[in-house]
């Protein structure tokens, strides 16, 4: 390899390296509380602004949200200082995996773990709503 | 050989005024968010793109060089007249460039990985494309060479737009003076190009000059009624750098494999992101349909949404508790 390249692309590593270290130094990534039902309903308003909530399932650590609306599940949850958001079928979600106090839901491209509060999934809102359903 | 660059030049411009921005946002001077982990993703986009540029360049200035053998014109380096000439022609190429890459799904497959932070912010500028030499996009610079501009000449032209591109990419500018967003591209118009807000989707493609978007009735003016939520429809669920760089083309070629008809086929890779044979997916047009539909029923029409108008905050939009 040119050696003028190789000097240009280990410096360009370099400065990369110091600015993503100044920008973790300045703390100023947006504030992300942990969801209550409030902020939870805030961000899926936001997310899905044309669904119904029907009911709702905070994660245990407050970084996701699964929510019923008719048949299908709006699933948020965060990433970095934002939020991701995804829908699956209702039952798909009702069926899905609980792994080590963690619920693995399977979207069509990501699959976020979201933490459960008693390691049990589905929750007794859930299973309630859907008896009543 | 070597030529001019403007962008190699303006690089620690970069780098000093990405630090800037963030002491200044730290010390509450400006208004700007960096998280470490979007900052990381935007600026290895930004070595990638150089690299990859460095990699296809030579055959992309090879095909110029050619077209420019077979020019119409001889167009003089040297004079005024005609970098005037290539400003405005350049920009617009730029527009036209940008509104397919945006509009029309293998093209956005490239440029989506521009759109992919959540923030909005001077790196965010530097997340660039890492495959904009192989879905051919630069073919559209080659008229330019056609008619008689020198290779070099659109170069520095192109690496001009892109180096003023840069500053754009910012909150910590509100507003520039009244004549000066009239006609040019400011922080103000580009934030809008960068939202997900449904009222913002498919606007403000400029380079340089906000005219071409008056003209061609794509602008649309950011209001203080509703903030920018920046990112794409459907944001990334990682910070894999690879993902960010390929999820697209990996969603073609799923809806490839699924194709069931020529019209599929062409739809899924040449319609509007989000096509669907069914309509079953959303793309910025139904987006925008259910947006004006929600206002309808809120009994807020959008002709009656003017950007001087502050109306009543809507109680859904209330992200204090999101952050």
């Amino acid at each position: 390899m040119d050696k003028a390249l190789l000097i240009q692309l280990l410096g360009s590593a370099v400065a990369i390296s110091l600015l993503i270290a100044i920008a973790a130094w300045a703390r100023i990534a947006r504030v992300t509380p942990p969801l209550d039902a409030e902020g939870a309903r805030a961000l899926l308003a936001l997310e899905f602004p044309d669904d119904r909530i029907d009911a709702l399932w905070i994660a245990a650590d407050g970084a996701g949200v699964v929510a019923r609306s008719g048949d299908r599940a709006l699933v948020a949850w965060r990433k970095g200082d934002g939020y991701v958001a995804r829908d699956l079928a209702w039952n798909a979600a009702l069926a899905a995996r609980a792994d080590r106090g963690f619920l693995i839901l399977k979207t069509a491209d990501a699959a976020p773990r979201l933490v459960l509060k008693d390691g049990a999934w589905p929750p007794p809102e859930f299973v309630s709503q859907d008896v009543a359903a | 050989m070597k030529t001019f660059d403007p962008v190699q030049l303006a690089i620690p411009f970069f780098v000093l005024a990405v630090v800037l921005e963030i002491v200044l946002a730290r010390m509450g001077k400006a208004n700007a968010r960096y998280e470490a982990k979007d900052t990381a993703m935007s600026l290895t986009m930004g070595l990638g793109s150089s690299i990859a540029g460095a990699i296809l360049g030579g055959a992309v200035f090879a095909a110029t060089v050619w077209v420019y053998q077979h020019r119409v014109f001889t167009i003089p380096m040297t004079a005024i007249w005609a970098w005037v000439i290539l400003f405005f022609a350049e920009d617009l190429t730029y527009y036209w460039f940008h509104r397919i890459a945006h509009e029309r799904r293998f093209w956005w497959a490239s440029h989506v990985n521009h759109h992919t932070s959540t923030h909005y912010n001077l790196s965010t500028a530097l997340r660039q494309t890492w495959t904009g030499g192989i879905v051919g996009t630069w073919l559209l610079w080659l008229p330019l060479s056609f008619l008689g501009f020198p290779p070099a000449m659109v170069a520095i032209q192109k690496g001009i737009s892109l180096i003023y591109q840069f500053w754009i990419h910012t909150e910590a500018i509100k507003r520039m003076p009244r004549w000066f967003e009239a006609v040019f591209n400011t922080p103000s118009h580009h934030r809008v190009h960068h939202a997900r807000n449904p009222r913002y989707l498919d606007a403000n493609y400029a380079g340089i000059l906000i005219i071409w978007d008056r003209m061609f009735g794509t602008f649309i003016p950011e209001v203080d009624e509703e903030p920018c939520r920046y990112g794409t429809v459907k944001n990334l669920a990682s910070f894999n750098l690879f993902t960010n760089v390929f999820h697209e083309f990996i969603g073609i070629g799923k809806d490839l494999a699924s194709s069931r008809s020529p019209r599929e086929v062409v739809g899924y890779v040449f319609g509007p992101p989000g096509w669907s044979p069914d309509g079953s997916r959303d793309t910025s047009h139904t987006l925008k349909a259910k947006w004006r539909a929600r206002l309808e029923r809120e009994g807020r029409p959008v002709e009656k949404l003017a950007p001087t108008v502050v109306s009543e905050p809507r109680p859904e939009a209330d992200l204090s508790k999101v952050g």
